[in-house]
């Protein structure tokens, strides 16, 4: 197994070096995120297409409780301000990095608890996924929102993990913003989530 | 490896694969993160699939030589048809895609090696997983029976309840996810790795179209994956996307299946078309004619080809409207295609024409593609296409675009850059006969095909009555063609194997041609390049014999 | 009734008003793209025939030519100007084929099934199966659905087919102008037997027409015949009645398979897999799979007389 460290290091800056500047890794994600958009594009337009005919609106207005979604949705939104104020303390390598970390995950945990109970809830009304089209379209979207939540999960742990580890083996800030990019995607796909899922209905 | 520039082995020329220092033992290729073994890998497997995939085409036509024959069941024969088309576009058209574009980007920027060179065995063995997955279902049960666009209710449960649909889904996931990271792989290599003075405007019109091909894969895959979930969901957990029992609705999956179809069959033809671009000059010993047209026009295409999914759907009765507006995308997309015809006809116009098996491929496709093409357009007419659509004129339609298209210009980029991959030339002799084979074959398989459309014969069909007019005698036409067909391919397989021993060395340069992969050995040493080569035009390798004209200026005969 | 003898099965016949405009518009696109193609082709035989490179050749590099701005504006514009007629005649054609409904009420219902036809004449209280009547000259409002999977519907001479979704009616008109017998099959694939789910179109006179819609109509005469007698208590005992519908017998109401209340008046079964003779009904009901392998009727386990007798009865509902 070679060790392509060189390989994949950009070539010497060289006067007629035309390439983009920017960091490989975080273009990469950019990328990635680009990709998943159109994926969370189409979940959601299956959730409109049926939204009006077959009363899956009047669905959701009868079974969800926007206000207790609405507070854990807020835990969520606020984690990507504390992430940013991580980035900020670990920029200036203060020790505060790791606090706001530590927050950040915090709050997404939070949010996946709130929506762990939400699902309980629902359950226990036997609104299930298999039941009609608002369950079917509700837990895929809403599902696969979470799933990407416990993933930025992960990542936030393993990013806290190696700052925690010190100095010597630093994580770098590429990776760093790689990881937040992904969690402010996350979080901004809930926006749009939680507006057509939870607040549409107000607006009929 | 980090030191290999100061290994003695890598300064004395090593010109054969076999003899590549570090691709010794099978080990070498297995945990490979180098991207000309996982391009060969690539290329090999969709080779293995082909030939699975032209065994299984070779089954239908063997059905279909005569009327009410039996020589499959009508269960079998659908999961024939259904596998087949399957296999064709996904693990061959997009392993061929991804196993020239990940051998030969970085060797045309002037890169040591991709982006993300983990990532890229990724894509890979994921794409190996994936194909694997779908293959399985024959153990478990009986294949994917619902055809390769899987229009539901027939591809729920409810109508096939055994396990192939579910691995059918679950493999294309896989496999997606896997194109999905490589297409980003590819996007930022050729962003931020080209060789100093390689501007976007200089990079060969290949690396152009593959940079386009991997923006097309990035954003229309995700719609498959979407599309699969909801099926994958409807089959496992009793979902209801496409019941329509209880509202749910078949249309939505075809909107989403033909949002990733359409993009998809560009991204299968851009790099046959990237091919062509290189080859065709060369041969012609002319520059490509208005590259810089050839480029936009491409940018074109892809974003065109968003816009264009319904006119799979124009018979669904969607109203004037809805259907109208995806005929005029339609239609308008013929025009950057065009440009892309006359401007490979005038990069051959006044050139000096030398009739390498590589240009005849190239020049077989252009004539193809063109067919096509055309009827492609035809489709685009929706009142055409209310006529032909779901009939054998379709079917003509996509195996001139795909076999006649994308894989002709992919066995013309197999016949020139195979040199540099093995550092051996093919046969021309055994070139020329499978090449003329194969044309005959080709066009003498499929454009009957047209005929039986406007005949009224529909695709999909297992068999056919005795009795309709002319059906039978074309239908026997095209399957002995077929046999013609199919032995080309064994000759081609048998031709690569025999120049790998016996082929006569090439050397670095065997065509004198003009892009950056030319200028390291043939096989390239581990890194590509001793030196970082400095590029001042289209044609580097023109610059470095007469000092300058590269993009074709004060260069007099 | 013999299908080898139906009206030549071509999208090129013209057999309505319909494919008439269709016909037109694709004898101009198809001469548009044949010329396309031939100019292609023939500017490469040229190319073949002037440019190679000539034995004695010097090596020396041709003339390096890296654009030329007024050819490419050329063969961007008549594209373009090629393609913008195309595009217009798009529409002229799809209005005048397709005109809006509006508030029309459909003269034939078409329900696609896992593998038949069934078609209902709302307007005359009609339900029949796999073969069509249509007068000639009368422009007829079709509507299309799907009873279980996508299917399409395609007459082939009639020009334009229309798919058959779950859930989403469309409709088509139909307006023949000439009689005779024409044929189609499904055009989605739905399936086992998509190849042999076949459609059989009689366009007959108007007066023709309206004796067989009275006859549909009607009530089918109860034949006295013994076998007949003892075929229709079969019929009723056997689980024929399951799935099949026969106008009049109060058990007979299901429907699942085709509707039998005239079955004698058909010139097929199954959807054109056999001529409708009584041995041949026998024979299909003793083992359907037989005729149309993975259809959805299983084998009714029939003894010979048993079949005969039914067939004798089914004969007779005319
Ligand atoms: C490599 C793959 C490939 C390519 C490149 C194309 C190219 C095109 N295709 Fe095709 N297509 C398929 C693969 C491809 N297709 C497949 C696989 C299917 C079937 C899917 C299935 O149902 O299984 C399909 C089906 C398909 C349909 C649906 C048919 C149906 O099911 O009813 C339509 C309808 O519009 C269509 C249109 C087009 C058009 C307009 C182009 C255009 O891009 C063609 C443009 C090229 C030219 C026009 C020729 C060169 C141009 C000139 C010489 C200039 C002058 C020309 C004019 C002015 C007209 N294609
Ligand atoms: C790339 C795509 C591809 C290719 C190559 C082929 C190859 C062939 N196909 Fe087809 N085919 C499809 C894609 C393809 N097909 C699709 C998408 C469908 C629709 C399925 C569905 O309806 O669901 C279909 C359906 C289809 C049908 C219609 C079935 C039906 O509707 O009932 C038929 C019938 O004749 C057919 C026949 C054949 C035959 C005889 C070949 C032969 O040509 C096979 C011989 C092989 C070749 C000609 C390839 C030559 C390649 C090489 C020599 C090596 C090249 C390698 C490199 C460049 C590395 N195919
Ligand atoms: C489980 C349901 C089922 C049962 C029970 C059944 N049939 Fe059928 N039958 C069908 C279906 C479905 C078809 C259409 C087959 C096709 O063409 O694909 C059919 C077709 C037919 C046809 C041909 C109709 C036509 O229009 O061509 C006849 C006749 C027929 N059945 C008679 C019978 C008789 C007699 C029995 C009892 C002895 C019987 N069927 C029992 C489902 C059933
Ligand atoms: Cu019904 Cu195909
Ligand atoms: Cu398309």
């Amino acid at each position: 197994m070679h060790n392509h460290s060189t390989a994949v290091a950009p070539p010497p800056p060289h006067p007629l070096d035309s390439n983009l500047k920017m960091n490989r890794n975080i273009m990469g994600m950019l990328l990635f995120i680009g990709s998943e958009s159109m994926f969370f594009l189409l979940l959601i337009l299956a959730y409109v297409n049926f939204h009006n005919q077959y009363g899956t609106g009047s669905m959701a207005a009868w079974h969800l409780d926007v206000f207790k979604t609405g507070m854990f949705s807020i835990a969520l939104f606020s984690s990507s301000f504390t992430l940013w104020l991580a980035e900020k303390a670990h920029a200036k390598n203060s020790g505060m990095a790791i606090v706001w970390m530590l927050v950040t995950i915090g709050l997404g945990a939070v949010f996946i608890a709130g929506q762990a109970l939400e699902y309980t809830e629902l359950i226990k009304e036997n609104l299930t996924i298999s039941r009609d089209l608002f369950g079917t379209t509700f837990f895929t979207l809403t599902g696969f929102h979470g799933f990407h939540v416990i993933v930025g999960l992960i990542l936030l742990c393993v990013a806290l993990w190696v700052m925690a580890r010190g100095k010597e083996h630093e994580i770098t800030e590429a990776g760093l913003t790689c990881v937040s990019l992904y969690w402010h995607f996350v979080d901004v796909v809930w926006v749009a989530v939680f507006s057509v899922v939870y607040l549409w209905r107000f607006v009929q | 490896m980090t030191d290999s520039a100061l290994h003695p082995h890598s300064h004395k020329p090593v010109n054969w694969l076999r003899d590549v220092p570090e691709y010794q033992g099978i080990l070498s290729w297995l945990t490979s993160i180098d991207h000309k073994q996982l391009g060969i890998l690539y290329i090999l497997s969709a080779f293995a699939f082909l030939v699975v995939g032209a065994f299984l085409g070779l089954l239908i036509r063997i059905q279909l030589m005569f009327p009410m024959n039996h020589v499959i069941s009508q269960e079998a024969y659908n999961q024939v048809f259904t596998v087949h088309g399957t296999t064709m576009v996904f693990f061959v058209g997009m392993p061929l895609l991804f196993g020239f574009a990940v051998y030969l980007t970085p060797l045309m920027i002037g890169a040591r090696d991709m982006a993300f060179p983990r990532l890229n065995s990724f894509g890979y063995w994921v794409y190996v997983f994936g194909a694997i997955m779908m293959f399985f279902s024959f153990l478990a049960g009986g294949a994917p029976a619902a055809g390769w666009f899987a229009y539901p209710p027939l591809s729920e449960k409810g109508y096939l309840f055994n396990s192939g649909q579910n691995y059918w889904a679950l493999s294309l996931f896989v496999t997606g996810i896997g194109s999905v990271a490589t297409g980003v792989n590819l996007v930022v290599t050729i962003l931020t790795m080209r060789a100093p003075g390689m501007t976007l405007k200089r990079v060969p019109l290949f690396v152009w179209m593959i940079l386009m091909d991997a923006f097309l894969v990035i954003f229309s895959l995700p719609a498959l994956n979407a599309a699969l979930v909801m099926i994958l969901f409807d089959r496992i957990l009793n979902t209801h996307f496409f019941d329509a029992t209880v509202g749910g609705s078949p249309l939505l999956w075809q909107h989403f299946f033909w949002f990733f179809g359409h993009p998809e069959v560009y991204i299968l033809i851009l790099p046959g078309w990237g091919a062509i671009s290189e080859i065709i000059p060369v041969f012609s010993r002319k520059l490509l004619f208005g590259a810089g047209v050839m480029a936009a026009s491409t940018v074109a295409i892809t974003f065109l080809s968003f816009g264009v999914w319904v006119h799979h759907m124009f018979a669904t009765g969607l109203g004037f409207a809805p259907l109208y507006i995806f005929a005029v995308t339609s239609l308008l997309i013929a025009v950057p295609t065009g440009i892309k015809v006359w401007s490979w006809l005038a990069t051959m116009w006044g050139g000096k024409l030398k009739f390498t098996t590589a240009m005849l491929h190239s020049m077989a496709f252009l004539i193809q593609f063109t067919i096509g093409g055309l009827s492609g357009v035809m489709f685009a007419v929706i009142p055409l296409d209310w006529q032909l659509t779901d009939s054998y004129f379709v079917v003509a339609h996509f195996h001139y675009v795909l076999v006649g298209g994308m894989l002709f210009s992919l066995i013309a980029g197999v016949y020139y850059w195979y040199p540099k991959a093995t550092g051996r030339m093919m046969s021309e002799t055994l070139g020329k006969w499978q090449f003329w084979l194969m044309t005959v074959g080709f066009n003498g398989t499929f454009f009957v095909l047209h005929i039986l459309g406007i005949l009224g014969m529909p695709r999909r069909v297992y068999t056919y009555p005795l009795g309709m007019p002319g059906w039978a005698e074309l239908n026997f036409f095209s399957s002995c063609c077929s046999f013609i067909l199919v032995f080309s391919i064994l000759l081609f397989v048998y031709n690569l194997i025999w120049s790998f021993y016996h082929g006569q060395i090439a050397g670095p340069n065997p065509w004198n041609a003009w892009t950056l992969e030319w200028l390291c050995e043939s096989p390239p040493i581990a890194e590509n390049f001793e030196r970082v080569p400095v590029v001042r035009s289209r044609r580097p390798l023109w610059d470095l014999q007469f000092g300058s004209g590269g993009d074709g200026e004060n260069y007099h005969a | 009734m013999d299908l080898k003898n139906a009206d030549f099965t071509s999208i090129f016949n013209v057999a309505t008003a319909q494919n008439k405009l269709l016909v037109d518009l694709h004898w101009f696109t198809l001469g548009i793209c044949l010329v396309i193609a031939f100019v292609v082709t023939g500017l490469m035989v040229a190319i073949i025939a002037k440019f190679r490179t000539p034995e004695n050749d010097d090596g020396s590099e041709p003339k390096q030519i890296h654009g030329n701005t007024r050819l490419e504006i050329i063969w961007t514009a008549i594209p373009m100007l090629i393609v913008t007629v195309l595009g217009v005649l798009t529409a002229v054609t799809m209005i005048m084929v397709n005109p809006a409904v509006g508030t029309k009420k459909p003269d034939v219902i078409v329900v696609g099934h896992q593998w038949w036809w069934e078609y209902q004449y709302p307007k005359y209280g009609v339900t029949t199966a796999n073969e069509l009547y249509l007068p000639v000259g009368e422009n007829a409002l079709f509507e299309i659905r799907a009873a279980d999977v996508v299917h399409s519907f395609w007459v082939v001479a009639f020009g334009q087919k229309m798919d058959a979704i779950p859930g989403h009616p469309t409709n088509m008109f139909v307006h023949p102008t000439k009689t005779g017998l024409f044929l189609g099959t499904c055009s989605e694939y739905c399936g086992a037997q998509h190849g042999l789910m076949r459609i059989i179109a009689h366009v007959v006179s108007k007066p023709e027409f309206d004796d067989w819609i009275k006859q549909q109509a009607a009530l089918p005469q109860q034949s006295t015949d013994p076998a007949a007698v003892k075929g229709k208590e079969l019929f009723n005992s056997a689980t024929c009645v399951q799935c099949h519908r026969i106008a009049g017998d109060a058990e007979a109401t299901a429907r699942i398979g085709p509707d039998l209340t005239h079955i004698a008046t058909r010139g097929t079964l199954g959807a054109g897999v056999l001529e409708n003779t009584t041995d041949n009904l026998a024979k299909w009901m003793q083992n359907p799979q037989q005729f149309k392998p993975g259809c959805n009727m299983p084998n009714m386990r029939l003894t010979n007389e048993e079949a005969h007798d039914i067939a004798v009865y089914l004969e007779n509902l005319k």
